[in-house]
């Protein structure tokens, strides 16, 4: 019964919960919380479905429902290395999509790091502007561009003299502000957690949905930060006019995300009302999340605990 | 840091010659302007053959050093991954501050400008948030 419980609850968390929870707006309100419950709930997904797997691998060779009684005739113990190994299969695939995908970003960071260092702008204006004027590069571009590249200990901060020419000091400084709280608080890891889970998962039964509504409350964390340091209306002023970079360049095919649009509005939604803590929805998010990463390893001790309860009466 | 200027100063001074030049040529140019060991731009030239920034040819006994790529060509790569299409796996590499959207978006975007300034002008009589307030919910 533990395999059966487990594989829906797998299933549960992998397909309608997503769904549900990209649809709950009230977790735009605590975005903190809200990225701990994503993370809380793909994790939870992958090891209920791994122990489903191992569950039913131990049920093959134990028909009696008891831990202790095991039968161990050769075409259930063929049965149970097949299931184990299904098992090990599932979660390979998944530590293999996980490393490599970051060892990939790792040297395309590295490589863009590169690059950028060779082609920044010597003695930038925006440099005086910074904490941490060595991460801050400037490239010669009319195109508006504002990125970071994430790396611990060689992060980098980008801009173009587009983004100088288009944004006034307060704006530039919300710029800054939100790019070194993505590279502060290592949003890049939960991005990455999220784009592996996306790569290892079949086509047909993934969904981008949990990596995009990541992303869209990474940016709202970083605003967050943003207007603390240069306030909610220029970091809303930043976030328009370098949204409208094409108008600056028509002959550059920018990235343009299909949910640009809607991600931007929430953002600025976020940024027209006054910041609030929101404690108890946070609490409650939070709870949710503790409870939905340890509901499939219960699960999965719960029949064993119940015998060894049996054993030691 | 330091490392990344001489390299960045090494990469000049290829791209401004019209040939292939040895290390000594390379010090020479560069030491006109700063105290610079030798052995300083041997090594920069080394890192940078490793990136695969450089292309070394061997010259007699010793190494000559060209471009792999124009300057131009750099800066199109960097612009390539800068700009890139959202939705793929590549994408996760940069952490982009917004996607930019159509001129039709950008009107979109620009009402709503309106309405975060109406907003916030509203409230700018209001205290700021206390601080404990702020750390609690966005960091």
């Amino acid at each position: 019964m533990t395999q059966l419980a487990l594989g829906m609850l797998a299933v549960v968390l992998a397909a309608p919960v997503p769904v549900l929870l990209g649809r709950a707006r009230f977790l735009t309100q605590v975005p903190r919380a809200a990225v701990v419950l994503w993370q809380a709930v793909a994790v939870a997904a992958v090891l209920a479905a791994l122990g489903a797997g191992l569950a039913f691998a131990f049920a093959l060779v134990t028909p009696h429902g008891r831990p202790g009684g095991l039968d161990l005739g050769a075409p259930r113990i063929l049965a149970h290395l097949v299931v184990l190994a299904f098992t090990a299969v599932v979660a390979a695939r998944l530590g293999w999509a996980l490393a490599s995908h970051a060892h990939g970003v790792r040297a395309m960071r590295r490589r863009h790091r590169e690059l950028v260092d060779l082609l920044a702008d010597g003695g930038s204006s925006a440099g005086s502007m910074t904490a941490d004027p060595a991460q801050v590069r400037v490239l010669g571009e009319p195109v508006p561009l504002a990125y970071c590249v994430p790396a611990r200990g060689a992060h980098r901060v980008v801009l173009s003299t587009g983004t100088l020419r288009e944004l006034g000091a307060g704006e530039l400084a919300a710029v800054l502000a939100h790019e070194r709280a993505h590279v502060r608080a290592r949003h890049d890891l939960v991005v990455e957690l999220f784009t592996a889970m996306w790569i290892a998962f079949p086509h047909g039964v993934r969904s981008a949905d949990a990596l995009r509504h990541v992303r869209t409350l990474i940016e709202l964390l970083a605003d967050d930060a943003a207007r603390q340091v240069a306030g909610a209306v220029p970091m809303a002023r930043a976030l328009v006019r370098l949204a409208d970079a094409r108008r600056e360049s028509p002959g550059v095919a920018l990235g343009a995300a299909p949910d640009a649009t809607a991600d931007a509005l929430l953002r600025l939604d976020r940024l027209a009302a006054d910041l609030s803590p929101h404690r108890a929805l946070a609490a409650g998010v939070y709870a949710a999340a503790a409870a939905v990463f340890v509901l499939p390893t219960a699960m999965l001790a719960l029949p064993w605990l119940v015998h060894a309860l049996e054993v030691l009466r | 840091m330091a490392m990344g200027e001489l390299e960045r100063d090494v990469m000049m001074q290829l791209w401004a010659a019209d040939s292939p030049r040895s290390v000594r040529e390379v010090h020479a140019a560069l030491a006109a302007e700063r105290d610079l060991a030798y052995t300083t731009v041997m090594t920069v030239l080394d890192r940078l053959a490793r990136k695969q920034l450089v292309t070394r040819s061997q010259d007699g006994r010793a190494y000559r050093y060209s471009p792999a790529y124009s300057r131009d060509e750099l800066a199109a790569q960097a612009m390539a991954s800068a700009l890139h299409d959202a939705g793929t796996d590549r994408d996760a590499a940069l952490l982009r501050f917004v996607d930019s959207v159509s001129p039709a978006e950008a009107a979109t975007l620009r009402a709503a400008l309106d309405q975060v300034e109406r907003a916030r002008s509203t409230k700018t009589s209001r205290p700021a948030p206390a601080r404990r307030r702020r750390r609690s919910d966005s960091r």
